[in-house]
């Protein structure tokens, strides 16, 4: 019992303590409640005595404005948007692309290096052999001395690989392609692959011995459709690759990927350089690969 | 290249970055009238009234209408769009115009996808464009983007008055203190002062169309590649 009242006696004192200290506290309180009143009294009667000096000094009609909270009240919310706009983003890795193209808009020439006075590597003109667009794969850009932007592509010509640069101006815009075609010629088996996803896998056939097909980087000129060749298939794609082997092929003997109408002999070294596939392949493949799409032959 | 505070863009001496001419013709044409602003609406505008909308809008028939007015805005959005996401891709831009065109890509690409949603099939179609080198270069990117984002803010200053429902009068002001942010922050980088205007003058659509074909960022013949022919590959 002395532990119970020794303990509560301190109790009662800090009950005591703070019950001073509420008292302190209302009192300020009310010390600040009675200033701001008094300025607000103040403030009132200054902005009453403006008013009143406005309204007299105005129109007779001039009636006394509304308070400004009861202003403030009448002021409508904003309205929703109509728009959903989406978080803005970077492009990932797969929305950069594998390549850009751009269209020959006039012949010109291709040269070692950025520069007029470079030796000249080709001819450039703006129509393929089948009478499509040129098109050129984009793989670098440069200012010359002179201040005037050039543009590396690779080049359609032998040997096969030859890249050279040429006047931007000379080209088209660019066009962006998120597709990659491989080729593994040991495998005898094409990969299309689109944003980082392989979308087509095909056996394929290539170039027999004394006709094979060449190695490297290359890219998609144009699409040939509707034709009537059964050796060809349905559907066939041009390259920038050209045979090495048979020079004096018609029309530059360029190296396609097309259909065929021997499937049984697929896969296999069994063409004159072009890469066959069975024409269900190629059909697939001609709604998947747009034109322009970089293409890697591998040994 | 760093410039004078008050150097208007249709001033600069162009032929020292632009021996091509492309860039120079573009920013003549997005310049013409002497003034930034106006001049970078053009842009943009040639390609909404050109090639976008339906005659019936060309005509002025649908010159009051949201619908309208939301079209002609994607359509300066595809332009915006295209160009900041080709110069990403290309990978050309150095520094803080790296960083520029990236952001500003991002944000651009939002606006189109919120437009298309908001139009459906209604949508104008994408046009193709040829930059004609501006993604590809520091300084003619810079220039390029001050008059598209200049461009940008008084095309949609103009068509305000036109949007009768204020959600959609919301959204195009929304997006348009956005143009006009990437605007100065394009001018702090290009050299130019940001905010040199204690008002910014609106530029009507027949207007920003003329100017912006002139600039030939529009492509109307697309390459043919694809052909009904009988191939001649080797086999």
């Amino acid at each position: 019992m002395d532990r119970i009242v020794a303990a509560s006696a301190p109790r009662g004192d800090v009950v005591a303590s703070i019950g001073a200290a509420g008292h302190r506290r209302r009192r300020r309180r009310l010390r600040v409640a009675g200033a701001v009143a008094l300025a607000a009294v103040v403030v009132a009667g200054a902005v009453g005595l403006i008013v009143g000096r406005a309204a007299d000094d105005g129109p007779a009609h001039a009636a006394r404005p509304p308070e400004r909270s009861a202003l403030a009240a009448q002021l409508p919310a904003a309205p929703a948007a109509a728009l959903d706009v989406p978080r803005p983003a970077a492009l990932d890795r797969t929305e950069r692309g594998t390549g850009a193209w751009a269209p020959v808009l006039r012949a010109t020439l291709a040269r070692t290096r950025p520069s007029t006075g470079a030796a000249t590597v080709s001819r450039v003109g703006t129509r393929t052999p089948e009478g499509t667009s040129n098109i050129l794969e984009v793989i670098g850009r440069r200012r010359d001395d002179a201040g005037a932007l050039w543009v590396r592509v690779r080049l359609a010509v032998l040997p096969n690989g030859t890249t050279g640069w040429i006047p931007r101006a000379a080209i088209g815009g660019l066009t962006a392609v998120h597709t990659h075609l491989v080729v593994n010629l040991a495998e005898r088996k094409a990969t299309l692959v689109r944003e980082g996803r392989v979308v087509l896998r095909a056996p394929v056939g290539i170039g027999a011995p004394g006709a094979t097909t060449p190695t490297g980087s290359f890219y998609i000129r144009n699409k040939l459709t509707r034709f009537a060749s059964p050796t060809y298939g349905p559907v066939a794609f041009g390259t920038s690759a050209r045979s090495a082997d048979l020079t004096d092929w018609p029309a530059g003997g360029f190296i396609g990927i097309h259909g065929t109408d021997q499937p049984e002999l697929l896969p296999g070294a069994v063409s004159h350089g072009c890469i066959r596939m069975r024409n269900a392949d190629i059909l697939r493949l001609a709604k998947l690969m747009p034109v322009g799409t970089p293409v890697t032959v591998r040994a | 290249m760093r410039l004078e505070d008050d150097t208007p863009i249709g001033d600069l001496d162009l032929a020292v970055i632009d021996r091509d001419g492309a860039v120079r013709e573009a920013a003549q044409a997005l310049h013409s009238r002497g003034d930034v602003l106006r001049g970078g609406l053009a842009a943009a505008g040639a390609i909404a009234a050109g090639l976008l909308l339906p005659r019936s809008a060309e005509a002025g028939e649908l010159a009051g209408g949201d619908r309208s007015v939301l079209a002609y805005a994607l359509s300066l959005e595809y332009l915006q769009d295209a160009f900041y996401t080709e110069a990403e891709r290309v990978g050309a831009l150095t520094g803080a115009r790296r960083t520029a065109a990236s952001v500003l890509g991002g944000v651009e690409r939002a606006h189109v996808r919120a437009f298309q949603g908001l139009l459906g099939s209604g949508a104008p179609a994408r046009p193709s464009f040829d930059f004609r080198g501006t993604t590809e270069e520091n300084d003619a990117f810079l220039r390029t983007a001050v008059a598209l984002e200049d461009l940008s803010v008084a095309a949609y200053k103009a068509q305000a008055p036109h949007i009768k429902a204020p959600a959609v009068l919301q959204a195009a002001v929304g997006i348009h203190s956005v143009e006009a942010r990437h605007a100065a922050w394009m001018r702090h980088l290009v050299g130019v002062r940001p905010a040199a205007n204690a008002f910014d003058e609106a530029e009507g659509r027949d207007a920003v169309l003329k100017t912006v074909a002139s600039t030939r960022f529009i492509v109307r013949k697309t390459p043919r590649t694809t052909r009904k022919r009988s191939p001649r590959f080797t086999g």
